[in-house]
């Protein structure tokens, strides 16, 4: 048996791009061994709402989506934000030969918040001491990183002055 | 045209032997690169053997998150496990790590269909894919409930959010701004205070304490009352009944909707609505019985950045669609930052629509963060409903 020879490849791509002062572009290209689809959202800012959108998916066993572009624009005037993956998959609809592309719009969503995640991360300092300041002041302001995961767990180190903050208000 | 941001998942998957195949993923974006390599068995999609690398990370913690991935050793990767993975490699360890744990899933599936197909057609010589699969919709691929869990879960952890901010010693406090609400900014424990919202498990799927040890809880911190505001459920007007008697204490009902423009609490409305409802047609079957809608979180941002981040004044926030169809907005909120409150509780003053509080509690050890004191005792929904419409009530930090 040849096992160094590939069943199955997928590339998934998703690219951000501001397209005018208030406007972003994100788009999620897949291709893999039975898929080719994209999909591409603009959001408006700074209410992080969907204005457009547009895709295509072709798929080797699955269906034709039918009326793909409709279930497409069911999504303008969502916004981009938490909570906002149940609101995709009602909005589109949970067939099964939707999953991928109501998969996709979320991938797109999260190119987004992770552009924008992106300006406040460049702004932690390179050395180790104001790196870990910079963390630790960043869950402080932020309490949804707190325990959400392995960097900001319960009595790791980055969450130490919370935690004491915390314990001391209760004493 | 410059690109602000990339990312780029790539996933292999070759076949090491008759009953295993071998993963490879790679997640590399403008802030990430990370690898994850692991084995899955062919006859039941159970993993084994994971193995992460980090090139590129961001807080020093991040290395840490490779510890935890061994949590998935032993998951059966059918559909319907990214919720689980999102839970466990995402929560304990990294949620990049877990987004590309589910292409990893998704490529082991497909590939397993392929080669189940690949297997018949040696029986069925011309049988094409999509025929095989017309035949077997699942390809082979065993039922995620058949499979599932190899090992004893552990129960997700609740989100706990210690409040670090207008905290109070004790007993009630008015919010950081709350001049806008009329009042005088003092503490004030005279008032009536009910949690207007919060989960109890099982009714949201999301929360983790059942409803008696959140009425304990409730009763324990010294609140008045709490309404039950679980996801798009209605519950029994009965067993809301029963459950006062049960514990001498004040249980109303609510509900947190699902809209197109976010999360609503309703309040005096009792349909049950599934599904993602417009919430303009929200509205209007709301007011139609004399209920109330209250925006809840309006403003709940990200984990990173807030609306405050991304340019959001007031003046923009107040002219939402979604300021058109709520009669109030949660300005206190257990689960959102000071920040987005503040927010909040401009655009409620701005727009003069009453404020609430509510803690959106979870789990026992939130209940009561937030809540809303109002000025007379309320002991029935009716009473709740028009002390909101008459706005007699402000949103107050509690616990």
């Amino acid at each position: 048996m040849s096992n160094n020879i590939l069943k199955f490849s997928m590339n998934r791509s998703t690219s951000v791009e501001k397209i005018n002062a208030t406007c972003l572009r994100s788009v999620c290209r897949l291709q893999d061994s039975f898929t080719d689809a994209e999909v591409a959202i603009e959001v408006k800012m700074p209410d992080l709402e969907i204005v457009a959108i547009s895709g295509h998916l072709q798929h080797v066993y699955n269906d034709e989506v039918k009326n793909l572009d409709e279930r497409l624009q069911k999504v303008i005037g969502i916004r981009v934000g938490s909570g906002m993956l149940k609101i995709i998959k009602g909005l589109m609809g949970e067939d099964k030969n939707l999953e991928q592309l109501v998969y996709m719009v979320e991938e797109c969503c999260h190119g987004v918040i992770l552009t924008l995640t992106k300006k406040v991360l460049l702004k932690a300092p390179d050395d180790e001491a104001g790196k870990f300041a910079f963390y630790s002041n960043m869950v402080k302001k932020n309490i949804r990183l707190y325990d959400r995961c392995a960097g900001f767990a319960k009595g790791t180190p980055l969450v130490a002055e919370l935690e004491a903050e915390e314990g001391g208000e209760k004493a | 045209m410059m690109l602000e941001f990339m990312r780029n998942k790539l996933v292999d998957v070759a076949r090491l032997n008759e009953d295993t195949l071998s993963i490879h993923g790679v997640l590399d974006d403008s802030i990430y690169n990370l690898e994850l390599d692991f084995k899955v068995n062919i006859n039941d999609l159970v993993c084994s053997a994971i193995e992460g690398r980090w090139l590129r990370w961001t807080t020093p913690q991040c290395p840490q998150a490779l510890t935890f991935l061994k949590e998935a050793d032993g998951f059966c990767l059918s559909e319907g496990i990214d919720n689980k993975i999102h839970k466990t490699v995402g929560r304990r360890a990294c949620r990049h790590f877990a987004n590309l744990f589910i292409e990893c899933a998704y490529a082991a599936r497909e590939t397993v269909k392929l080669l189940h197909w690949q297997e018949a057609v040696g029986n069925e010589p011309g049988l094409s894919f999509k025929d095989f699969l017309e035949k077997d919709s699942v390809g082979g691929i065993p039922a995620a409930d058949v499979m599932e869990p190899v090992e004893p879960v552990k129960k997700p952890e609740p989100i706990t959010s210690p409040v670090v901010s207008e905290k109070s010693s004790g007993g009630v406090s008015s919010v950081a701004d709350a001049s806008f609400i009329g009042n005088d900014g003092k503490s004030d424990s005279t008032g009536f205070v009910i949690d207007l919202h919060l989960h109890t498990s099982p009714a949201s799927p999301c929360a983790s304490s059942s409803v008696d040890a959140m009425i304990k809880e409730a009763k324990r911190i010294g609140l008045d009352g709490i309404c039950l505001s679980d996801h798009n459920y209605v519950w029994s007007p009965d067993v809301v009944r029963d459950l006062r008697k049960k514990h001498d204490f004040l249980v109303l009902r609510a509900n947190e909707i699902v809209t197109e423009q976010g999360d609503m609490l309703v309040y005096g409305f009792y349909e049950d609505v599934q599904g993602i409802i417009k919430l303009a047609e929200l509205k209007k079957r709301v007011a139609a019985v004399g209920g109330f809608v209250v925006a809840a979180h309006p403003f709940r941002g990200f984990l990173t950045f807030g609306a405050d981040d991304v340019g959001l004044t007031t003046e923009k926030a107040m002219a939402r669609e979604m300021f058109k169809w709520v009669d109030g907005v949660e300005t206190l909120n257990g689960k959102v930052t000071a920040t987005e409150n503040g927010l909040a509780q401009n655009v409620a003053k701005g727009l003069a629509l009453t404020a609430t509080g509510g803690s959106d509690a979870h789990d026992i050890s939130t209940v009561g963060t937030y809540a809303t004191t109002f000025e007379h005792e309320i002991n029935s929904e009716e009473g709740l409903l028009s002390a909101l419409k008459e706005g007699k009530c402000r949103p107050v930090t509690f616990r």
